[in-house]
């Protein structure tokens, strides 16, 4: 690896989280994004925390258990004095 | 490879705010359901978080109760999930001191200790068990920050309002514990 590429690795890696997050502009996220589809270094590691991200957001909208719902409603009518 | 967005969260939060307009104006149907889901956020804070499955509905009885009382004298609608998730965090630490002198295989919420915790055998399928024991094993503080960020879809500015954190510290410890958590999924 070159200089200039461990000094343009290191930059992506210094923006991750903002860009994850979306705080980048157009400019900043397509510099991420081409450097990504030639750099084998940080090409898994961004994608490797989109994908993490990504199961804490589907664990997001999971529904909770049966059992445990089914509480919380009961107790919501016992509270307001519908049982 | 496409930058995320913050829409979600900003839907969400408009979405809570609505509903707790509604509830606080007397609409009986939106009582009951900021009633249940303030006990759904206890449910999932207290088995993520915390780490104490057996306590969990010790902690949404306290969060259906203060909603309850909480939900007339709401001036502010939008800074409601801050005060959900602070009175949830804060039942959660109640629970963790009255077990102070109690042998416990629990983690703590703060960073007094740094243990791990089984949580993941709680049985319940709701959550990825890898992606359960993954949270389990991260820092107390870091587990914390990322529950509220990605699964709670808090903005940084809630997350820092809940946790006494700055947004900064917020961010920091946000990608600290995003790394670790892909280390732990992935092996990476």
């Amino acid at each position: 690896m070159t200089t200039d590429e461990a000094s343009g690795c290191a930059a992506i890696l210094s923006n991750i989280s903002a860009f994850l997050d979306g705080e980048l502009d157009a400019t900043a996220c397509a510099a991420i994004e081409a450097h990504c589809s030639t750099c084998a270094r940080c090409a898994p590691v961004v994608e490797g925390l989109q994908r993490t991200i990504g199961l804490c957001r589907a664990a997001a909208t999971a529904p909770l258990p049966d059992a445990v719902r089914a509480r919380a409603q009961e107790a919501v009518r016992r509270l307001l004095g519908r049982l | 490879m496409k930058a995320s967005t913050a829409a979600a969260p900003d839907r969400v939060r408009d979405d809570y705010a609505a509903l707790v307009r509604a509830a606080s104006g007397g609409d009986a149907t939106s009582v009951e359901r900021l009633l249940v889901r303030a006990q759904e956020v206890a449910y999932r804070f207290s088995l993520l978080v915390c780490g104490h499955v057996e306590d969990a509905e010790d902690v949404m009885q306290d969060a259906l109760l203060r909603t309850y009382e909480h939900v007339k004298d709401i001036d502010n609608p939008e800074a409601f999930r801050t005060w959900l998730y602070s009175t949830v965090r804060n039942a959660c630490l109640m629970k963790r001191r009255r077990r102070a002198g109690e042998p416990t295989r629990f983690a703590p919420l703060d960073d007094a200790g740094r243990r791990t915790h089984d949580g993941a055998a709680h049985g319940d399928p709701w959550i990825d068990r890898r992606l359960h024991a993954a949270l389990a094993s991260l820092p107390p503080s870091y587990r914390a920050i990322l529950v509220l960020r990605e699964i709670e879809g808090l903005s940084t500015r809630e997350t820092a309002a809940v946790t006494h954190l700055s947004e900064d510290n917020v961010k920091t410890r946000l990608h600290r514990a995003r790394v670790m958590l892909r280390h732990r999924m992935e092996g990476a």
